[in-house]
């Protein structure tokens, strides 16, 4: 979102983080799919790091760091990671005791993940709808 | 949409579970058969999963990015179990052997319990994932309300 006046990092960082857990419940349902696959191992998306890096990053380093607002850019010094270009690693997560058919995939793991998963994200899209609100309220001079 | 993607996902471990249930019941409700069409008593039978690309609503395999990690499930074969028949001493059968034993099926009830349970855990789980995939895309709708 290259507007800068309007819709500042906030919004840009709320649209990320719905991109990224939508990517992670994808893996986790993968991972509740594949319960009872023999050989199965569970996988997750590790972003919160290099998330939080771009975040401060983008408040700290902005001015002289062009943002790459497009897949084709080429980063240069400075805007390494920007909040858009955030797309996490996918990581195996074993359990710490498979079964005898080598899947290591824990149902409980899986079902608190979701959960956790699913309330981040909505926590995400209520902020969002929160910042568009307070926008248009703005737009209509606070009627 | 990418949540559909999961959806999708979730639903091919529901049909396979249920495919897997489907068996479960049928090596219940035969756990005493002693006639086959194929001759013998009935040998139990279990279905093989394998982990598979995920692929649209039309069937066709999802590629790029978007599907790199992601696995749904599908039944690759279902295979009979090799254990040996359970003999059980009853000469009064009509199907009894010489010695007056019976060739029983291979099912054990309570293993068959257990698998049932399991079956329908992670049917479970799996309804719950595409509840939470179609709740966090009604909830990307309300953004612009």
């Amino acid at each position: 979102m290259p507007i800068d006046g309007i819709f500042d990092s906030t919004v840009e960082l709320l649209a990320k983080s719905v991109d990224l857990r939508t990517r992670e419940h994808n893996l986790i349902s993968s991972n509740l799919a594949n319960a009872e696959t023999p050989g199965y191992t569970p996988k997750a998306l590790q972003f919160e790091e290099s998330l939080q890096k771009a975040v401060k990053k983008s408040t700290v380093g902005h001015i002289g760091s062009p943002s790459v607002t497009h897949p084709a850019h080429i980063p240069l010094r400075g805007s390494a990671d920007s909040i858009q270009q955030v797309r996490g690693t996918v990581i195996d997560v074993p359990a710490a005791t498979p079964g005898r058919d080598r899947n290591s995939v824990e149902l409980e793991n899986e079902m608190s993940r979701m959960m956790q998963n699913q309330v981040l994200f909505n926590a995400s899209t209520q902020l969002l709808t929160k910042k568009f609100e307070s926008l248009r309220s703005a737009l209509r001079e606070g009627k | 949409m990418d949540l559909f993607t999961a959806m999708g996902v979730s639903s091919s471990a529901l049909s396979a579970e249920r495919t897997r249930m489907n068996l479960i019941s049928g090596n219940l409700a035969n756990a005493n058969t002693t006639r086959t069409a194929e001759g013998g008593p009935y040998k139990r039978k279990d279905a093989v999963f394998l982990a598979t690309t995920p692929t649209d609503r039309f069937g066709r395999a999802l590629a790029g990015a978007k599907a790199a990690h992601l696995r749904q499930v599908t039944v690759d074969r279902i295979v009979e179990d090799k254990k040996p028949p359970r003999m059980q001493y009853d000469p009064s059968h009509p199907d009894a052997n010489q010695d007056g034993y019976v060739a029983m099926p291979n099912v054990n009830v309570v293993e068959e319990m257990v698998d049932m349970i399991t079956a329908t855990r992670v049917y479970e789980a799996n309804v719950m994932a595409a509840q939470a995939a179609k709740g966090m895309a009604l909830k990307t709708l309300e953004i612009g309300r």
